[in-house]
């Protein structure tokens, strides 16, 4: 499973993972260290909200459909099912108004609310067709698309539905399309899903659930694991019980202004459980996955803009060491 | 007028809905609140419908089937369950509730059959998304009407998905009473004389589109699929409006888990705007995992003092001193012991910012907020789970405002 290849010799990342485990800051981050390095870059954002510009231009206007250049080289957008269902139509029908009378029309729109799984098609449609794009014959227009998929659960559903409408449908335009879709999933040279982990036991199982499921039904490749808001290890070899040193001092000592020493203990006794905890299940995660894993540090004072990215990024940018 | 306390919920509501975006714990919180509510001498039940099977793991159930599972007695009493409590949990089985409503509302068995080895019935039962919210919402019902349990804990999927759940029973009354739905299901009377007059044309062209996007024989088979459902159609209509009812209606409480990390916030934020613009009535919210100072109040504004670094350190590497033996490295020791607390401080700070909008806004409202305090380690047993409904109920770290 193994593809050899650099993160950014892929056209397409597909970034998935268990909610709150921080896909959207790899997703930002990647974004800018690969515009960073020359290449044109596209983010595409599939859930209702625009996570993404956020990081990477607080504080800017919606990025929509169309979409927007947010940084030098990289553009955002976030696709609205209904959106590109009328592109489809249209494109289909080559008339974008007929494509937009039949969607606004209230009982297609009914229809179509209740109906599953093509929200999750024409999503994966848009972006093939977006990964298709040429400014020049032979000269794509976008050097890397990055997918900010939605987490773990649907997101196996979501890029296995072109799968799902090539066994269900018999034949026809539908079949046919979705067929070019799961072929771009399934190419190893041109598409990486990149999960992201947090180094907790949930999370892990899920990730190790989550790979395994991705490899054996929707056939998409997958050769590292991003664990992000790693604890570093507080303590310096030389000084494992500092806590308990920490505890027996006088609880009322002054420190020069520091907080008092049982509060200082209870900060490093949680900082030293939680570096643990962490190490052992980023252990976890490589050995279920079998993959090697990237390691992003917790930032405590969180992301405010895309300064607080560049060092994330830098890091995931590194080819792992498996 | 004031909405009651999460207690009072417990004990006498019949329906908790929880909802919240992904990874902020909500299967964890509705798991503690179940253990609560059998606590207090109820028979509760949890049931989620996340795909992945995080319930199991934290109540530490090898397997979950479309049955409700009872937690062992014995592990219960330990855990403070009197004799009158139970709990149970359950795992939604999406093709298997979807399969029974089939079997429960089919006309004949031949109808039972055409519908169950359709094509389309067979990728949307299983493989599709919204299936797990119609299925959902379908499980909830049928427990709802038995008597074994006296209250339901509804842990719903993520966040975008948590409110596809609640709309779904709105959104199937409307899909079954669309006129494309009729228009699917009696091809033939819609193309003749009276149908091109009753129906709107655009409708009429909307399926011509869809035949030709799809392809030949699709729309058969959904048509087919569809008029094989159509004699369902009364029972799921009837079942829609139940549910609905059920859920909006006195004896059921939506209760908002969110977290306080990253986007998390944002996301918490998003999701009680969209819950109060649907009208759903919210009773509070559950702050999980949050990071505190530790004994109670805020950090100082900066760790070490702005200017004094220098003398905080050495203070503190003086005072290690004392009582260590010579050669032990008193600097690096008091670097790092003033820097777990630094970091630990930011958090708290940063995560006390991002929670006030979120806290005002729920203060004005009156509605309930309690904190869960982010523990060091994670919560994968039954006694982990006590503990955090020891923190929600008993030594809750914020009360509600005073009303």
């Amino acid at each position: 499973m193994t593809t050899e290849r650099a993160i950014l010799d892929h056209r397409l990342l597909v970034v998935t993972g268990k909610g709150g485990t921080g896909k959207t800051t790899v997703v930002a981050a990647l974004a800018q260290a690969a515009a960073g390095r020359g290449r044109r870059v596209l983010v595409v954002e599939t859930g209702r909200d625009e996570a993404v510009p956020r990081l990477l231009a607080p504080g800017s206007p919606p990025v929509g459909y169309e979409g927007r250049e947010v940084q030098p080289g990289l553009t955002c957008m976030r696709v609205d099912p209904y959106a590109a269902l009328s592109e489809y139509i249209g494109l289909q029908f080559g008339a974008r108004v007929v494509a937009d009378t039949v969607l606004r029309n209230r009982a297609f729109r009914q229809l179509m609310d209740a109906a599953p799984g093509w929200r999750e098609l024409i999503t994966l449609g848009k972006i093939w067709h977006l990964e298709q794009a040429e400014r020049a014959p032979g000269d794509p227009r976008w050097d890397l698309l990055l997918v900010d998929a939605p987490a773990t659960g649907h997101g196996i559903t979501f890029l296995d539905v072109p799968r799902v409408v090539v066994s269900a449908v018999r034949a026809g335009p539908l079949r046919r399309h979705a067929g070019w879709v799961e072929s771009m999933v399934r190419d190893p040279d041109a598409t990486l899903l990149l999960p992201v982990a947090l180094a907790e036991e949930l999370p892990a199982r899920e990730t190790a659930e989550l790979v395994a499921r991705l490899r054996e039904q929707v056939g998409i490749a997958v050769d590292r694991v991003v664990v992000n808001a790693l604890t570093p290890p507080p303590l310096p070899d030389a000084v494992p019980d500092l806590v308990e040193r920490l505890e027996r001092l006088r609880p009322d000592a002054e420190l020069g202004g520091l907080p008092a020493p049982p509060v200082l203990a209870a900060c490093l006794r949680h900082a030293c459980a939680r570096a643990e905890l962490n190490r052992h299940y980023l252990g976890e995660i490589q050995r279920s996955t079998g993959l090697p894993a990237i390691a992003l540090p917790e930032l405590p004072g969180g992301i405010a803009g895309p300064a607080d990215l560049e060092p994330l990024g830098r890091l995931l940018l590194q080819e792992p060491a498996s | 007028m004031k909405p009651p306390r999460p207690e009072a919920l417990l004990e006498s509501r019949r329906i908790l809905v929880c909802v919240g975006a992904g990874g902020v714990g909500k299967t964890t919180v509705s798991a503690a609140l179940a253990l609560e509510a059998a606590r207090r001498g109820r028979r509760a039940l949890v049931l989620t419908i996340d795909p992945a099977r995080r319930l199991a793991d934290a109540l530490g159930l090898a397997t979950l089937g479309g049955e409700p599972q009872e937690i062992a007695r014995e592990r219960l009493t330990s855990l403070g369950v009197p004799a009158d409590g139970a709990l149970f949990a359950l795992m939604l089985d999406v093709k298997g509730t979807l399969d029974g409503l089939v079997e429960r509302f089919a006309e004949s068995e031949a109808a039972r059959r055409r519908i169950l080895e359709n094509r389309i019935y067979a990728h949307v039962s299983d493989a599709l998304a919204g299936s797990a919210e119609y299925s959902a919402m379908e499980k909830v019902y049928e427990i709802s009407t038995r008597e074994d349990f006296d209250l339901v804990v509804v842990d719903t999927p993520p966040s975008q998905h948590a409110l596809d759940f609640l709309e779904s029973p709105r959104r199937l009354l409307e899909f079954i009473d669309s006129r494309l739905v009729k228009l699917l299901l009696h091809p033939a009377f819609s193309a003749g004389r009276f149908g091109f007059r009753l129906f709107q044309r655009g409708a009429m062209r909307a399926l011509q589109l869809l035949e030709r996007v799809s392809g030949l024989g699709f729309l058969e088979d959904v048509s087919e699929f569809l008029l094989a459902f159509e004699g369902m159609a009364e029972g799921f209509r009837e079942r829609a409006r139940r549910v609905e009812t059920l859920l909006l209606g006195p004896e059921a409480a939506f209760v908002l888990t969110a977290g306080a990390a990253g986007q998390s916030i944002h996301q918490g934020r998003a999701l009680l705007a969209r819950l109060e613009a649907s009208g759903i009535p919210l009773s509070g919210v559950v702050m999980n995992r949050v990071r505190l100072w530790p004994g109670g109040g805020g950090p100082p504004d900066a760790v070490p003092p702005a200017g004094g670094e220098r003398e905080a350190r050495e203070a503190l590497a003086a005072a290690l001193a004392k009582s260590a033996q010579p050669g032990f490295p008193v600097g690096p020791a008091a670097d790092a012991a003033i820097e777990a607390a630094r970091r630990h401080a930011e958090v708290v700070r940063r995560q006390a910012g991002a929670c006030e909008d979120l806290r005002e806004h729920v203060a004005r409202r009156g509605l309930f907020w309690r904190v869960v305090p982010e523990l060091a380690s994670d919560v994968h047993d039954l006694p982990a789970l006590a503990r955090i409904a020891d923190l929600l109920f008993r030594e809750p770290a914020t009360e509600e405002p005073a009303p």
